[in-house]
């Protein structure tokens, strides 16, 4: 099927109005708008990265396949096939040379840029690989699927180096901090699991009264707190240090799918970004919780966010009812 | 990062055990600057970068056709310095994408190189001794092109007939802030010179050394440990250096010329076995040496802050040690066997399997539990929720890096050292017989006065012109993948 892209009407009446009456209170709400619709995944998008230059946005879903497309005015690129079954993640590497994928063939495959082909592939997983991450060298690679394990892998050789026997539930979420000296894992089980990266010793676990389904985790950009989405709804900022939950953002809807969240620092202010499984994005303020925006128009499950590294951009996409990966414009 | 979580309090211990070991034929082995690399020479005069972090070989340099006689690293690792028997010193380029690597510059001299190395500012400027006694400082830049040697200043002490002969230099460091050359002869002297006017601006006879074989600086650059011939390591704390002032052209200039008495001495009293290397520990408070005993792997830790006490000695198994090096920032050594394997020291920190559970603390003995008075009270939850918000509407700062190694280095540098006390002396004061060639004793104290007020910067000034591409985060080192090797290591 051919890949194509469509200029939304930017005035669409009852979203302008909507934005414009929440915007009024304060210029410093964000005031996302949308401007593209990019259509060509034939199956459920489960997760989409922009390039760490932003030239790039990369998408993949449930049909297997990885689509490229320009980070900024979303025309399609270019499709990159090889996964024998669908695709849960991808991860670019800090050069953007390279993107890993990660999909239920077991497998992880690494992904040149320069040569847009698959250039390795990582077999070690025992089941499906559900979360992939770059450390900051990118000489590293951390997973995390549904064998419970979190593999550090050695991409140059393509060999694990270690193997975490992490978790005893799907491992959901893994990623690096930002000088690469810890890892952070969290799973089904409900746990979030700070790792020593050098030793692969646990340092901390950090866990929620409730115990609930623990569905995404990230560090913040300097790596002080880790961001955590559970299936209870609700998005936390814990101080991992002190085991201290110091932020909840509510208001969204999650109980069933791996909804990640995202950071967005854009001049008004710092934001948090979901998805929702009431077919909405959600944008809160960092400090003060309050939801600020709410996008519109997706017309099923968000299931995969994106920020542009220095653009007010926002990526978003859905499953299987939509299809679409839909570009959020606040400038 | 990890620090804060895995030892709170940021204190360095030495090492303890092996790690691993690397099989990477090596004659000997330094970390970079950064810690993520270890650069290995080898006997057929390559040059290996191992990756730290994934324990494999990362870049194969290949440029020389006699045995490497020293490694070294620019300020950022950027650039690999390699010195070899085939009287060529070679620079590399880590950043660089060629495949095989091409070398980045090449200096070429008229005698092996015993060993080479950049100024710790600028990676431009090249210090390297020659098998021939001879020590050389190369300046790349354009503007200051040339190619110096340090010549020892002879006392004119009148009589024309009996100056005696120039000492053959055997070794030459930078110190840490590039200022100074630090130049040992095989007549057991320290020739200290200034490396933007390259003369001499000090002389220490080590009375009863021999030959010196190399040195070492603590970070801060106010110590420094010496191996000579007679089998001792000796620590000296350095007067300051006053820069060398010009009085007028015909004058000879003056220099400082002082014994120095060692702090400490390390000496291994039984066997009496050479040093092969030793190192500094990055805070400074430990030092490490490698016994050349030909019959183990032996390495002996000093605790300096502990008036130099003998820590703990290190059994590497049966290869005999050829080097060691400290890692610049963890309590990591890298010793390098005759066999060519790299071992890689640490002090592992035990498993704390408390830190699996969430919640759950270990303690080290039974306490007695308090129940609070308003433990098992039962709150209401709206209460308890309105308490959370209110907590939580403190601001939190996401984006702001404190790094680890930001304030270990603040711990280090202003953190007690025991000899820290006399490194406030000035130049007149320092060590005991003082005596300034052909000035006297107030006018050399007068040079040094004008020097720490004008002449500090003179330097540092001089050491920044024109700099290196080695910019933090400017560069990167480009993951090559490697389809081949894979099995092999």
């Amino acid at each position: 099927m051919q890949s194509q892209q469509t200029q939304s009407s930017q005035n669409n009446d009852s979203e302008a109005a909507r934005q414009e009456s929440a915007s009024s209170s304060s210029s410093s709400k964000p005031d996302f708008k949308l401007r593209f619709v990019l259509s060509g995944h034939k199956s459920s998008v489960s997760s989409l990265k922009f390039s760490p230059d932003g030239s790039l946005l990369a998408s993949a879903g449930a049909d297997k396949l990885i689509k490229l497309w320009n980070g900024t005015t979303g025309e399609f690129i270019q499709t990159l096939q090889g996964h024998t079954e669908g695709i849960s993640d991808i991860a670019w590497a800090t050069d953007g040379e390279y993107l890993a994928s990660a999909s239920d063939d077991k497998t992880i495959k690494i992904w040149s840029m320069e040569e847009r082909s698959e250039i390795k592939t990582l077999v070690g997983h025992t089941n499906f690989v559900f979360c992939v991450n770059y450390n900051l060298h990118s000489n590293l690679l951390v997973s995390g699927g549904f064998d419970e394990t979190v593999r550090i892998w050695d991409i140059a050789r393509g060999k694990p180096l270690k193997v975490l026997p992490a978790h005893s539930d799907p491992v959901t979420a893994v990623s690096f901090n930002h000088d690469g000296t810890l890892v952070v894992s969290c799973a089904m089980d409900g746990l979030i699991r700070i790792w020593d990266a050098e030793s692969g010793q646990c340092l901390k676990t950090l866990v929620d009264d409730d115990n609930p389904i623990c569905s995404h985790v990230k560090f913040t950009p300097n790596s002080r707190f880790v961001l955590a989405s559970t299936q209870d709804s609700t998005i936390r900022l814990w101080n991992y240090q002190t085991s201290r939950c110091v932020k909840t953002y509510t208001g969204h809807m999650n109980r069933t799918y791996c909804i990640p969240a995202c950071f967005v620092t854009t001049p008004k202010g710092k934001f948090i970004v979901s998805g929702s499984e009431d077919h909405k994005l959600y944008i809160w303020d960092l400090q003060t919780r309050q939801v600020l925006q709410v996008l519109e128009g997706h017309r099923d499950t968000v299931l995969a966010v994106a920020v542009h590294p220095f653009r007010n951009l926002i990526a978003s996409a859905g499953m299987e009812k939509d299809l679409t990966v839909r570009l959020w414009f606040d400038e | 990062m990890n620090e804060s979580l895995i030892n709170p309090f940021s204190t360095l211990s030495h090492p303890t055990a092996v790690q691993t070991s690397l099989f990477a034929g090596a004659l000997f082995a330094k970390f970079d600057p950064t810690g993520r690399f270890i650069a290995a020479a080898r006997l057929n005069g390559s040059a290996e970068v191992w990756d730290l972090e994934t324990r494999a070989p990362i870049r194969w340099y290949d440029g020389h056709v006699k045995t490497i006689t020293s490694i070294d690293w620019s300020r950022n690792s950027r650039y690999l310095l390699t010195s070899a028997k085939d009287w060529n010193v070679l620079i590399w380029d880590l950043s660089s994408t060629c495949d095989p690597p091409q070398r980045h510059a090449a200096i070429r001299f008229d005698a092996p190189v015993m060993s080479a190395s950049f100024h710790p500012k600028n990676s431009q400027v090249i210090l390297a001794v020659l098998a021939t006694g001879e020590a050389y400082v190369c300046d790349l830049r354009k503007q200051h092109k040339s190619r110096v040697e340090l010549l020892e200043t002879i006392p004119d002490e009148g009589d024309e007939e009996d100056i005696p002969p120039r000492a053959p230099m055997t070794t030459a460091r930078f110190d840490p802030t590039g200022k100074n050359i630090f130049v040992g002869t095989a007549s057991g002297y320290i020739l200290i010179f200034n490396t933007r006017t390259k003369t001499m601006i000090a002389r220490h006879k080590i009375s009863g050394a021999g030959a010196m074989k190399s040195f070492d600086f603590a970070k801060a650059g106010r110590r420094v440990v010496t191996n000579s011939s007679d089998r001792t390591l000796r620590q000296f704390i350095l007067p300051n250096y006053a820069p060398y002032q010009p009085i007028s052209e015909t004058e000879q200039p003056p220099f400082l010329d002082v014994e120095l008495e060692p702090t400490h001495r390390f000496s291994d009293p039984i066997n009496k076995t050479a040093w092969h290397a030793m190192c500094y520990s990055p805070d400074g408070e430990w030092l490490a040496g490698g016994s050349a005993d030909p019959a183990g792997h032996k390495i002996y830790v000093w605790d300096l802050s502990n008036d130099g006490q003998l820590a703990t000695a290190l059994d590497g198994g049966r290869e005999p040690l050829t080097y060691l090096h400290w890692h610049p920032t963890k309590s990591s050594l890298a010793s390098t066997t005759n066999h060519g394997s790299i071992l890689i020291w640490h002090n592992p920190t035990p498993e704390r399997w408390g830190a699996f559970a969430g919640g759950f603390e270990e303690v080290d003995e039974n306490v007695e539990y308090e129940e609070r008075e308003d433990e098992f009270d039962i709150e209401d939850e709206a209460v308890l929720f309105e308490r959370k918000m209110k907590a939580e509407e403190e601001e939190v700062d996401i984006d702001t890096v404190v790094s680890g190694s930001q304030t270990s280095a603040l711990f280090g540098g202003s953190g007690p050292t025991p000899t820290s006390a006399p490194e406030t002396h000035s130049a007149g004061e320092a060590g005991t017989p003082v005596h300034v060639a052909s000035l006297g004793m107030e006018n050399g104290n007068s040079a040094a006065d004008v020097g720490d007020l004008a002449g500090i910067d003179v330097d540092a000034a001089w050491a920044e012109e024109d700099p290196d591409c080695d910019v933090l985060s400017q560069w990167k080192v480009k993951v090559v993948m490697d389809n081949d090797a894979a099995d092999f290591y």
